[in-house]
């Protein structure tokens, strides 16, 4: 056997470091009372209980405490398909649930399924905060301001509100709303000190300060939201710094050209279920296919350089995935990944070329929503590609097709198939007879892949 | 005013052994657009008494405020040829029975190094070339770059010596001394000639030489000229010796005793030198009386040589009379133009020779046959060589030479990108040719068709080219060869609008420059930087303004100029570089190495080249570079690109599988080329060699995804072990200079990193030509900074040369390459810091 697996002994000698977290108080940290009022409430009686690696520890405990007050069925949900920011309704499914409670960092997409969000809690010196604030924003006081927070305080977010407003009256602040809303944007939505509520794009002549650390979640609020500026402060640093995104915005833009100049488009899943998903899925199908570009749905769990460099025939990726995901700004990969924004700027004519904000939930660019617009047909013409240098054509393709060009357009993808063979060296199918030597067979490699045995050890 | 109607050229055209295709070449402020102005004139286009003032060729208004040609023009002219000049046309494939008149398609080209590539684009489209020489200055770098390019595409060159009038007024040269000048010159020139092309090649004799009548003398800015076939003429009658003959006895060791009346060859008390006496002394004593004011003597010379003067010339003097005078004595344009229809090939003779160079495809098959033929009845092969900007903004006309065929307005034609190849999509597009028209400097004129052997332009094709292409009805045809340009891209900057909401406008612009001149590029760099990168400031000026003004109509914000680096390495690896796959069960074994000296070089000329075979390729760098044979068969890929002058050498051994991996391989090759390890720039003379590989036997488990990235981090560990360099490029820099002013110069280099390999004076004049090696990175502001240091009296041509390794080791934080490394990281916005040789290699 030992030349056909690794020794078993080694996965379960192996030892792992768990720090154990320290929550001094379990039902208020998870918010147990909370959630068992929401599950008795609505009556369910078979809840799924998600959690992100770093707490799975606790989820036993947080299981118990919720098991005591009311009995139902519960199930926990750890190593989510993609990402554990999201809602993994597949899995919750698979056992048939009523609804789920989620823990930890959150990205607030909507799902088809009830949830319960219990966001993770962070302490807050809330006049400590404001103190570092109003003492660096003093010069600017006639500037409109926003206030934004990372989903760690929403629990001290009345007290935040309370003295925001009283430091700044005429501002606004972005506060979490876990219910959806036509003004949400990222899970926030904007409030002056009366209560009223306002779209994201009143922030365009307003300072905006996030509470927080740096991370995916202020980068995307950054990139998307159309601020006079953004500042970041960090309550352990107790400083106040400007997040300047230019030079990011200026690599997407080279990558809507690299959309352009790609004739193979892999749509790379990396979302389950959801019915945006596959809206946004056929959506991007149809922009590939007017602009005469071949497209492939890859679907491959979490991505990694690995597997993606598996199909080197595709040109650019587009991944539909929760827009916390990092892999967009990854550069390891053999080739780029684009968010379906960015996909929709380079395909559909009808877009803005110049963008100063990005759109990072695809949520937005479909039917009825902010973003969404319309497809265009395009004309077929030719410019110069500034990347490659040659001329670059906008081949039109069909948006509507009937039976017969479905036909031929089989056809057209095995003669297209066999253009990528032909650049390969070798096809594995050459049958080469009589080419081969023939030989005595000789002893070949003993030992497993991981390390044969006439290799230096 | 215009002496020719298109309906004539039309005529014209037809008659390919009367047509001319030629250029005109020399370096910069040698008097080419001048000179050509007196063709000009005589063709009748504009006045005849402004020329030498307007320079006609110079179409673009910075081109007649700066005095200097940036856009090579082409003009058509027509010109009819004397019964008695006829005479010298020997070959029957140089002119038409019965017909006496030329279609002469001239293009005037830059003299400046930075616009060679236009001279460049000229050269391919004309059989012939008029060499200009300033003969104060003599024969310059730039004299010899053109000079080395248009023997190497074989173009037929003639020579003129311009700036006589300078010669005699301002240096007040003697006549013995002035004959010394131009027989240097004359033996400069065959010197160049002889070292590219030998009298026994295809082309025949190519050397000029004076008393054959492919030298001409005089001024383009007074414009007079004269070979000595004008003077022969005027004494043949005389002396009743033939005209042949005399020609012979006017050039060269031929002295004449004007008592004895004794032709000698040698040079004695009383006898003086047939140039000087017959042909030098007549101009000086023209010279001497109309500038010293004698005006008796000028009556009577003008007697002797048969000028009599207009009415309104009756009061001129001083120099404003010497023009006239000189002009309608020996006008410069009759000279020229004999010399051109004399001595310079039709397209049927030139063709013939010029096919193999010209033609990518078998030399047996139509396209060929109807090249090498010159035949209109042929299938149409035109090759574009530049895209003239139209009136109507974005849209050029797509201007060529039709080799073979007729290209008809309206026509159905394949048009080839310089990426086409036989037998595949890729470049090519079929579509209808708009409309065909004739170019003449400020105008255009459309015509219905053009037949084989002329120039022209074209409408509607200029979609589906970006610089250059092949148009051919033919559909088996290859392409034409593309151009090789004698400079580099190497200077860059990065352009932004100044209002960041016009990006798009600029894109626009960038997209029409690219197009617009032969050799900028416009590049949107993976960190979203678009970047212009030309051949030298001067380029990138004109480039930038062209950008701003014409084509993104916006405000435009620009970096200071950079230059591009490349990565190389210095020894080889100092250990086995090994990376897994990221499932641990495929392992590349490798190792880096520089190539040896000159390979690179080889790669770049082509000499070396992915096409050939390998055998051959194999053989070639076993002898030059000691290659060990099996291994130089292995190489499996140049890369970046697949061209670029790097290789990957497989040297394993029986590794099972192998040829499985080498796509993916190659892949991971092409990537780690594309973007070194240092700094993401292209690398440059690096071989990569495989010793060894493991693969896992499951097909499934050695797929692209295992391999692609880990070739590349094996790649980047390789790198990294054997001692990572920065490449730089580097100048040649020519200055002339006073003798006085040299050491100034030194001053100057020193400071720049420069160093100086030749120095040398002139012969005949009191001129200095410093040659040196200047790196491009230091060139910014030079010729400024030179000028000031030398009372503005040396002026310096730079060419990109070579590339070379900027000392120091990028990885020691004190030295310049990691500055560099780190400013281009921080540009393209990655980690800043070094790459870590453990991220890239793994032990087993």
């Amino acid at each position: 056997m030992a030349n056909f697996t690794t020794d078993g002994q080694l996965c379960i000698g192996r030892e792992i470091n768990v720090e154990p977290h320290q929550f001094n108080d379990l039902s208020s940290s998870f918010d147990i009372e909370e959630t068992c009022k929401w599950i008795s409430d609505h009556n369910f009686t078979k809840i799924s209980l998600q959690f992100p690696d770093e707490l799975l520890p606790v989820s036993t405990k947080v299981y118990e405490e919720i098991k005591k007050r009311i009995d139902i069925d519960l199930y926990i949900l750890g190593d989510t398909s993609y990402a554990s920011c999201c809602i993994d309704a597949v899995a919750a499914m698979h056992v048939k649930s009523d609804a789920v409670v989620h823990y930890g960092h959150t990205c607030f997409t909507k799902t088809n399924i009830p949830v319960y969000i219990v966001l993770p809690k962070s302490l807050l010196n809330v006049d400590k905060v404001m103190k570092g604030i109003t003492e660096d924003k003093q010069a600017e006081e006639n500037n409109k301001l926003c206030l934004f927070y990372g989903s760690e305080y929403d629990h001290c977010k009345d007290n935040l509100k309370r003295i925001w407003f009283q430091c700044f009256p005429r501002s606004y602040i972005a506060y979490i709303e876990k219910v959806d809303h036509k003004d949400r944007f990222l899970g926030r939505l904007v409030q002056d000190a009366t209560g009223q509520t306002y779209s994201v794009d009143i922030l365009e002549d307003c300072f905006c300060i996030f509470i927080g650390s740096r991370g995916q979640t202020i980068f995307n609020l950054t990139i998307s939201v159309l601020a006079k500026g953004w500042y970041l402060f960090n309550p352990d640093k107790n400083k106040l710094e400007h997040i300047d995104e230019t030079s990011w915005m200026k690599r997407r833009r080279f990558l809507v050209e690299k959309c352009k100049d790609a004739e193979v488009v892999g749509i790379l899943v990396c979302k389950l279920a959801g019915e945006q998903t596959k809206e946004i899925i056929s959506r991007m199908k149809q922009l590939c296919r007017i602009n005469g570009k071949k497209n492939y749905i890859v679907s491959v769990g979490k991505p990694n350089v690995a597997k993606l460099a598996n199909f080197p025939e595709i040109d650019i990726y587009v991944m539909i995935a929760c827009p916390e995901n990092d892999l967009y700004s990854n550069r390891d990969f053999y080739k780029p990944i684009v968010y379906p924004y960015e996909l929709e700027v380079a395909l559909n004519s009808k877009r803005d070329q110049y963008f100063t904000t990005h759109v990072t939930d695809y949520d937005d660019l479909l039917n009825g929503k902010r973003h969404h617009c319309e497809i265009d047909n395009i004309k077929e013409e030719t410019d110069v590609s500034l990347i490659t240098g040659r001329i670059r054509e906008t081949k039109v393709g069909h948006s509507q097709e009937s039976k017969m060009e479905l036909e031929m357009k089989q056809n057209w993808a095995l003669e297209n198939i066999g253009n990528n063979l032909h650049e390969r060296s070798w096809k594995g199918l050459e049958q080469k007879l009589g080419e081969t030597e023939v030989k005595p067979a000789q002893t070949g490699r003993k030992g497993i892949p991981l390390q044969y045995n006439n290799e230096p050890k | 005013m215009v002496n020719f109607t298109v309906d004539e050229i039309r005529t014209m055209m037809d008659k390919k052994r009367n047509i001319r295709n030629m250029s005109v070449i020399a370096h910069v402020d040698h008097g080419k657009s001048t000179l050509t102005d007196s063709l000009v004139s005589k063709a009748g286009i504009i006045a005849g008494a402004r020329a030498g003032e307007t320079r006609f060729t110079d179409t673009r208004k910075d081109e007649q405020d700066r005095c200097i040609t940036i856009k090579s023009t082409a003009i058509s002219m027509f010109f009819e040829l004397e019964e008695k000049d006829l005479v010298f046309i020997t070959n029957a494939d140089q002119r038409e029975k019965n017909e006496k008149g030329f279609l002469i398609n001239l293009i005037d080209s830059p003299g400046h190094v930075d616009f060679s590539s236009e001279v460049t684009a000229a050269l391919r489209v004309t059989d012939g070339a008029l060499v200009v020489v300033d003969c104060v200055s003599g024969v310059c770098v730039q004299t010899e770059t053109v000079l080395r390019q248009a023997i190497a595409e074989r173009i037929k060159p003639i020579l003129f010596m311009n700036k006589m009038d300078r010669a005699l007024l301002e240096l007040q040269l003697e006549s013995e001394e002035l004959y010394q000048t131009f027989q240097r010159i004359v033996e400069n020139v065959n010197v160049i000639i002889a070292t590219y092309s030998d009298d026994s090649g295809p082309m025949g004799e190519v050397r000029v030489d004076p008393s054959k009548g492919s030298v001409g003398f005089g001024s383009g800015l007074h414009g007079w000229a004269f070979t000595l076939k004008q003077f022969s003429e005027m004494y043949a009658d005389k002396f009743k010796i033939d005209l042949v003959k005399l020609m012979n006895r006017l050039w060269g060791e031929n002295f004449f005793n004007a008592q004895t009346k004794k032709w000698s060859k040698q040079k004695d008390n009383d006898n003086k030198r047939s140039f000087c006496m017959y042909v030098l002394d007549p101009i000086y004593k023209v010279f001497d009386a109309i500038m010293n004011f004698k005006k008796e003597e000028i009556d009577n010379l003008l007697k002797k040589i048969g000028v009599t003067l207009k009415h309104e010339d009756s009061d001129k003097d001083g120099k404003a009379l010497l023009k006239v005078v000189m002009r309608t004595w020996l006008p410069a344009g009759e000279a020229l133009l004999q010399m051109i229809a004399i001595h310079l090939p039709s397209p049927v003779v030139a063709q013939k020779y010029r096919m193999e160079m010209l033609y990518e495809g078998p030399h047996d098959d139509e396209a060929a046959i109807g090249i090498k033929n010159c035949d209109p009845e042929a299938p149409l092969m035109m090759y574009v060589s530049k895209m003239v900007p139209t009136s109507d903004k974005g849209r050029f006309y797509a201007f060529g030479r039709v080799f073979s065929g007729k290209v008809v307005t309206g026509q159905k034609a394949r048009i080839m990108g310089p990426n086409f190849q036989p037998g595949k999509k890729e470049d090519l597009y079929e579509k209808t040719i708009q409309r065909t028209i004739l170019m003449m400097g400020r105008y255009v004129e459309a015509i219905e068709d053009v037949p084989s052997g002329n120039i022209c332009g074209l409408v509607g094709v200029d979609q589906f080219l970006v610089k250059t292409g092949t148009i051919t009805t033919f559909k088996n045809a290859h392409n034409m060869k593309v151009m090789k340009f004698s400079v580099s891209p190497v200077v860059r900057v990065a352009v932004e609008p100044k209002n960041p909401a016009d990006l798009p406008k600029l894109v626009e612009g960038l997209k029409r420059l690219a197009k617009s001149d032969p050799m900028v590029q416009c590049i949107n760099e993976e960190s979203g930087e678009h970047i212009v990168a030309g051949a030298g400031e001067l380029h990138l000026e004109i480039c930038l303004k062209d950008l701003e003004e014409d084509h993104a109509c916006i405000p435009i914000k620009k970096s200071d100029p950079v230059v591009s680096y490349r990565e190389t390495v210095a020894e080889e690896s100092d250990q086995m570089c090994l990376s897994k796959s990221p499932n641990k069960h495929n392992r590349l074994f490798m190792k880096a190495q520089p190539m040896p000296e000159g390979l690179p070089e080889d790669i770049d000329e082509g000499r070396v080249n992915p096409r050939d075979d390998f055998k051959t390729r194999a053989r070639y760098l076993t002898e030059k570079y000691e290659y060990d044979v099996t291994e130089a068969r292995k190489i499996w890929c140049f890369g970046p690109e697949g061209t670029g002058p790097n290789i990957l050498v497989d040297c394993s051994k029986g590794v099972q599988y192998l040829n499985e991996i080498k796509d993916s391989v190659v892949a991971g090759f092409q990537w780690a080329a594309k973007e070194g390890v240092m700094a993401e720039e292209n690398l440059r003379g690096v071989r990569f060699n495989i010793y060894d590989v493991t693969l896992h036997t499951d097909a499934i488990h050695r797929g692209g995804g295992q391999i692609i990235p880990t070739t590349r981090r094996c790649l980047y560990a390789c790198l990294l072990t054997a001692q990572p360099r920065l490449m730089e490029p580097v100048y040649l820099c020519e200055i002339q200079c006073p003798e006085v002013a040299v050491g100034g110069i030194y001053g100057v280099l020193n400071r720049r990193r420069g160093h100086v390999f030749e120095e040398s004076q002139v012969a005949g004049t009191p001129m200095f030509v410093v040659k040196a090696y200047l790196p491009v990175n230091e060139s910014f502001g030079f010729t400024a900074d030179l000028r000031s240091n030398t009372g503005g009296q040396a002026f310096p041509q730079c060419v990109f040369d070579h590339w070379q390794i900027l000392p120091g080791d990028p990885c020691e934080p004190s030295s310049k390459p990691y500055v560099v490394v780190q400013e281009t990281r921080k540009r393209k916005g990655l980690k800043e810091g070094l790459p870590d040789l453990n991220q890239y290699l793994d032990k087993l």
